[in-house]
């Protein structure tokens, strides 16, 4: 078991968890109902994916974010 | 006789209080509140009103910015003079100069919190800086 500290953006509030080997971000996102959130380690990391697990990237107690979707861009002249 | 009793003397004061923790055992673990900020403002960000100022801070710098949210809860995000890094970037056509070398960053999908919109361009300033 390890415990993650998930940073919720918009409000600062920290959410705590625990989770199990194999637990993907998918899984986070949905067990603190955050399903229109991405977890990153933070703004110079990529985004987990949601099958991802998130129990073999992040240390015991590690601090990580949870940010909503967004995307630099006019459509249809950026990606 | 070969011992000599000289009475007794208070032991030193370091001592005593070595001994008298042993007695006591370790003190109750004092909880440390941990602070729950906003990420905009843990890092710097000043806000007034519906308009924040501050850096976008990436390992590459701190590149000013500025955001206004508006009534609607649209947020829009500034960049203040572009680096060439940034200016070569492919998304730099959604950069739109708006005066003063201040340009907007037009988002495709825009994020619901200010703390979003800081990330994605802190993460969009360092892919320009990583190529």
């Amino acid at each position: 078991m390890k415990k993650l500290s998930v940073v919720v953006a918009g409000t600062g509030q920290i959410r705590d968890v625990e989770m199990q080997p194999g637990t993907t971000a998918g899984d986070v996102l949905h067990q603190l109902n955050l399903s229109d959130y991405l977890l990153s380690k933070g703004p110079n990391e990529p985004f987990f994916a949601a099958t991802e697990s998130v129990y073999d990237k992040v240390k015991d107690g590690e601090k990580i974010f949870a940010s909503t979707k967004a995307e630099v861009g006019v459509l249809p002249l950026c990606a | 006789m070969r011992v000599k009793d000289l009475g007794t003397r208070p032991a030193p004061a370091s001592l005593r209080e070595m001994f008298s923790r042993l007695a006591r055992g370790h003190a109750p673990a004092t909880p440390i509140q941990r602070r729950e900020m906003p990420y905009w403002q843990e890092y710097g960000w000043s806000r007034q009103a519906n308009v924040y100022t501050g850096n976008y801070q990436t390992q590459y710098g701190a590149f000013q910015g500025w955001i206004e949210q508006e009534r609607s809860g649209k947020i829009d995000f500034y960049l203040y003079k572009p680096s060439d890094e940034i200016r070569s970037h492919s998304h730099w056509t959604c950069f739109q100069h708006r005066g003063n070398d201040w340009y907007l960053v037009h988002m495709a999908k825009e994020p619901k919190d200010v703390d979003s919109g800081i990330m994605t361009i802190e993460r969009l300033i360092k892919e320009a800086y990583e190529g």
